[in-house]
């Protein structure tokens, strides 16, 4: 996957899950749209079964600082690549 | 230090309707909310009792998703009778956010619709990772899930009691809300239960050989408290919420008081965990009169437990017999929509409330023939216009739990 097509899987969720439609990529989610830390634990868990992989403890850790649209974008495709 | 508690604002989700007028309606007209039971494609099968008392008005929630993200069914209704509950008390935001008011709210074991699909997920071949079980699905079928959902919605920082005792639940929820203000401890307490739609419940009761099986082509024909005929509960659902105040707050900010919370009792029968005891119900009733000061004369009506079981309602009418006579109309108001679980103490305060502020009493549906050892109290025989001044909610649970709250109408 690349990134367009990243970001596009990572709106469609954010729509159907979050009810978010179409969020800045750059603005706060959680300021924006009181996307929280539970929030974050059911993100992790769809990025897990768009990459059909499992995510380490410290990978699950590091994606907890995330705060943007375009980090998770940056967050995935490190992902992918990784696994590549 | 003892302050009198009040009761500004009451809402119901229940078999019969999710509003004042719906419910009295159907009271008043013999209306029943037992319908047949939905198959669920899996327990039902093996269920000899096909009826269920089934909220069927339609609930249109406006939730936030912040809200709704860690609410299973059972969280649902219990946080849109909390909703409409303080909206009718008018309480500002300032004050229920203040820790001045808390919450004491449960239900008999969270969401088992969540719960299932859990079980559902772990023994499933084809999630090897157990993706399906989602990040809030704890939140979701924890059992206190009613109370923090509430208080989460809310912003309430007071305490928070989660009482879990099947059916004394939420009676439990009203009784000790009521005395955390009446000894100071908090100035307003959100109160009640709910429970949502399960039949994993029903099986329970099923396996018990206490649900009603003869009427599963007539599912309006039962449960028949105090009945010749009756043969047991009837599973139900629904949600109760009431918020308890100190009279001198309600009435320095001009609340409307729907009534007054004088007495509750609370004991255990000290021995088996389902035969229904005689002794521990008079205890329990005995309690309550001496907590709410009063003598059996001053009790205008009583709703009852009565589930409709072969044995419960014989034990229930004799120590009622034995300590009231034949002085106060008794009722079984689960007659109209089955017992109705964690909610049921709730639900049937909010029911008595309606009635007293009526002037109404309505008789036992389904009691067509009253079982000679239940005789000994007074069954109303119709809908009839009657002041009640002075009303006893009884509710009794499995492990011998047992509770009293009286209410009364307000006296300034």
């Amino acid at each position: 996957m690349n990134r367009d097509e990243i970001l596009t899987k990572i709106l469609a969720i954010f729509a159907v899950n979050f009810e978010i439609e179409n969020p800045d990529p750059d603005e706060n989610l959680g300021e924006a749209h009181e996307f929280d830390s539970i929030d974050a634990i059911e993100l992790i868990r769809e990025i897990e079964l768009l990459l059909d992989t499992t995510l380490t403890r410290q990978e699950k850790e590091s994606a907890m600082g995330i705060r943007t649209i375009n980090q998770i974008v940056d967050y995935v495709s490190d992902l992918a690549a990784a696994r590549a | 230090m003892e302050r009198r508690v009040v009761i500004t604002g009451a809402a119901a989700i229940t078999p019969i309707g999710n509003n004042r007028e719906t419910i009295l309606a159907n009271l008043t007209q013999g209306v029943s909310g037992v319908e047949p039971l939905k198959s669920d494609g899996l327990l039902t099968g093996h269920i000899h009792s096909k009826v269920f008392g089934t909220v069927g008005e339609p609930i249109d929630y406006a939730f936030k998703r912040r809200d709704r993200k860690t609410m299973g069914p059972v969280a649902y209704y219990a946080c849109e009778t909390a909703r409409r509950a303080i909206a009718a008390a008018g309480l500002e935001p300032a004050f229920i956010q203040s820790g001045r008011m808390g919450a004491a709210f449960g239900s008999t074991h969270g969401s088992p619709t969540v719960q299932r699909g859990i079980y559902r997920t772990f023994f499933s071949e084809t999630d090897a990772r157990l993706t399906s079980i989602g990040a809030v699905d704890y939140l979701k079928s924890m059992v206190h899930t009613t109370a923090v959902n509430i208080t989460k919605m809310f912003g309430i920082t007071g305490r928070v009691i989660s009482s879990s005792t099947a059916c004394t639940t939420s009676s439990q929820s009203i009784g000790f809300g009521y005395e955390a203000i009446k000894f100071g401890l908090q100035d307003a307490m959100l109160c009640g239960g709910a429970d949502e739609y399960d039949t994993t419940t029903v099986a329970v009761f099923d396996n018990l050989l206490a649900c009603s099986t003869a009427y599963n082509e007539t599912p309006e024909r039962t449960p028949r408290p105090f009945d010749r005929d009756r043969d047991g509960l009837v599973v139900g659902e629904g949600a109760g919420a009431l918020v308890l105040e100190a009279l001198e707050g309600a009435q320095k900010r001009g609340a409307h008081i729907l009534g007054e919370v004088i007495g509750f009792s609370c004991m255990n029968n000290g021995g088996d965990l389902i035969l229904p005891n005689k002794e521990g119900i008079a205890r329990t009733i005995r309690s309550g009169l001496a907590c709410a000061r009063l003598t059996p004369e001053q009790v205008d009506f009583i709703s009852a437990h009565a589930t409709a079981t072969k044995t419960g309602d014989v034990m229930e009418a004799q120590a009622i017999g034995e300590i009231y006579g034949t002085g106060p109309a008794v009722t079984g108001l689960k007659s109209y929509m089955g017992h109705t679980m964690g909610s049921c103490g709730a639900i049937e305060t909010i029911l008595t409330l309606y009635l007293m502020r009526s002037g109404i009493v309505v008789p036992t549906l389904n009691l067509e023939n009253i079982d000679e050892r239940c005789a000994m109290i007074r069954h109303p025989e119709a809908v009839s216009e009657m002041p009640i001044r002075i009303a006893a909610i009884q509710n009794f649970a499995f492990g011998g739990v047992n509770t009293c709250l009286f209410i009364r109408r307000f006296v300034r």
